[in-house]
């Protein structure tokens, strides 16, 4: 199912909250609502999180499959998206597997010249890493102890991502104390952001 | 690390048992929050880098009083004495002068974020905090190439760890922090890494250590050569 088509679904099952006051989603995976501050630990609310993890990984899975196929990046920037590009594809095969028949759709992706100019896919990485970690660390409260422990071993590595991408271009690759998160609707902000998804 | 230090490994790993016990449960986190000074406070707040701030007003809202479970002062003890170890090493590096360019940039810059986050535990944890350790890191700082291979070793240890306690954090403001601070290490460790010439993230997971493993590791390099103790003097009383 597209992006988009989910997205309008969940607007008619958001207005359904708010009058009804109770998701009867059953097992549907809606994203898209905004994730409550004290959201109990749940099995569901689980899908829903991960499912939003799998967005990200299918954007940057597919991000560097596409600069490693285009062949146009050079020196550790080509190693980068070699290495990385790995991880990602890793990430996404255990959350596709995790998920199961819930797992949601690949989102339409254009990159445009991000897989080819070293200078935006630097940006393009950067973002999409650093959104990473944001967005693991922003749900690592809302998980039950099982999804946390899954995420936490996915999590530090988006972090050694970016401080490395940062390190290439000769950035200060870690300069604050703590990584701030970022709520679902931040994290859905900031891969809209980055233009490449289609809708 | 080296052979001779092999007979003391027993000894050091039951003191730095004794170090990461709880001492001093409850109520210490809800008194310490009272007992902060506001010289102390502003001192460290000038002093650590952007985020420090963020980082002592995030462990400010933990839950005080009896809500504070004794488990979650007993792993962020733990926490403290891995960031105490860290911190201590970046800053006699820095303290020393043997590195140079990138190596020496990336001591400081790591440093200040290690002794922020030694200062914000600290504060959380108040009169239950475990006091500093004492170190001897046996001329590692003075040589870059071995600064920069315990860095690595001291990072990936840090993520491993922290990745081992969240699921057992009880409180979840204190979950949001450590999970915060865990991803930092991980960058610490990526940078590390690089400098070393070492691939910045050789896996796609990133497993946790267990914390027998960790002291295992701790205790093997010989680093800590007496084990802290709870503060026992008092904190001035609340002046603000």
């Amino acid at each position: 199912m597209a992006f988009d088509s989910r997205q309008s679904r969940s607007d008619l099952l958001q207005r359904a909250v708010v009058a009804g006051g109770a998701l009867a989603a059953g097992g549907v995976v809606v994203a898209g609502l905004p994730t409550r501050a004290s959201s109990a630990p749940s099995p569901a609310q689980d899908i829903r999180i991960l499912n939003l993890a799998l967005l990200l990984e299918h954007v940057e899975a597919a991000f560097y499959a596409e600069a490693r196929a285009k062949g146009a990046l050079r020196g550790e920037l080509r190693t980068f998206a070699e290495v990385v590009g790995g991880h990602e594809q890793q990430h996404l095969a255990f959350l596709e597997k995790t998920l199961g028949g819930k797992a949601r759709a690949k989102p339409k992706l254009d990159f445009g010249k991000a897989t080819t100019d070293p200078d935006a896919f630097v940006a393009g990485a950067l973002a999409l890493e650093d959104t990473g970690v944001a967005a693991y660390n922003g749900q690592a409260t809302n998980l039950t102890a099982g999804a946390l422990a899954a995420a936490a071993r996915i999590v530090s590595v988006e972090a050694r991502h970016a401080a490395w991408i940062r390190s290439i271009v000769g950035k200060t690759p870690a300069a604050d104390t703590t990584d701030s998160p970022l709520t679902e609707a931040q994290v859905l902000a900031a891969i809209r952001k980055t233009g490449f998804l289609r809708s | 690390m080296t052979t001779k230090r092999e007979g003391a490994i027993e000894e050091v790993a039951v003191e730095l048992d004794l170090t990461l016990e709880v001492l001093d449960p409850a109520g210490a986190i809800c008194e310490a929050h009272a007992s902060v000074d506001r010289d102390s406070r502003a001192g460290f707040l000038r002093r650590a880098t952007v985020g420090g701030a963020a980082l002592l007003g995030a462990l400010s809202v933990v839950p005080s009083g009896s809500s504070q479970s004794a488990g979650d002062v007993d792993i962020l003890n733990y926490a403290l004495t891995l960031e105490y170890l860290q911190s201590a090493f970046y800053t006699e590096a820095e303290r020393i002068r043997a590195l140079r360019g990138n190596a020496r940039e990336a001591a400081e810059v790591v440093g200040a974020v290690e002794r922020a986050h030694v200062q914000a535990l600290r504060t959380a944890l108040g009169r239950a905090a475990v006091a500093r350790p004492t170190f001897n890191f046996a001329g590692v700082t003075e040589n870059q190439r071995q600064f920069l291979k315990t860095a690595v070793a001291f990072e990936d240890l840090a993520v491993g760890a922290y990745k081992a306690q969240a699921p057992r954090l009880k409180s979840k403001p204190i979950l949001a922090v450590a999970i915060s601070i865990h991803s930092v290490e991980a960058r610490h460790a990526a940078w590390m890494r690089r400098l070393f010439g070492i691939v910045p993230a050789a896996d796609a997971f990133d497993e946790p250590v267990s914390r027998p493993q960790a002291t295992r590791i701790v205790a093997s390099t010989g680093f800590i050569t007496s084990s802290g103790k709870t503060e026992r003097k008092a904190k001035p009383r609340f002046t603000g």
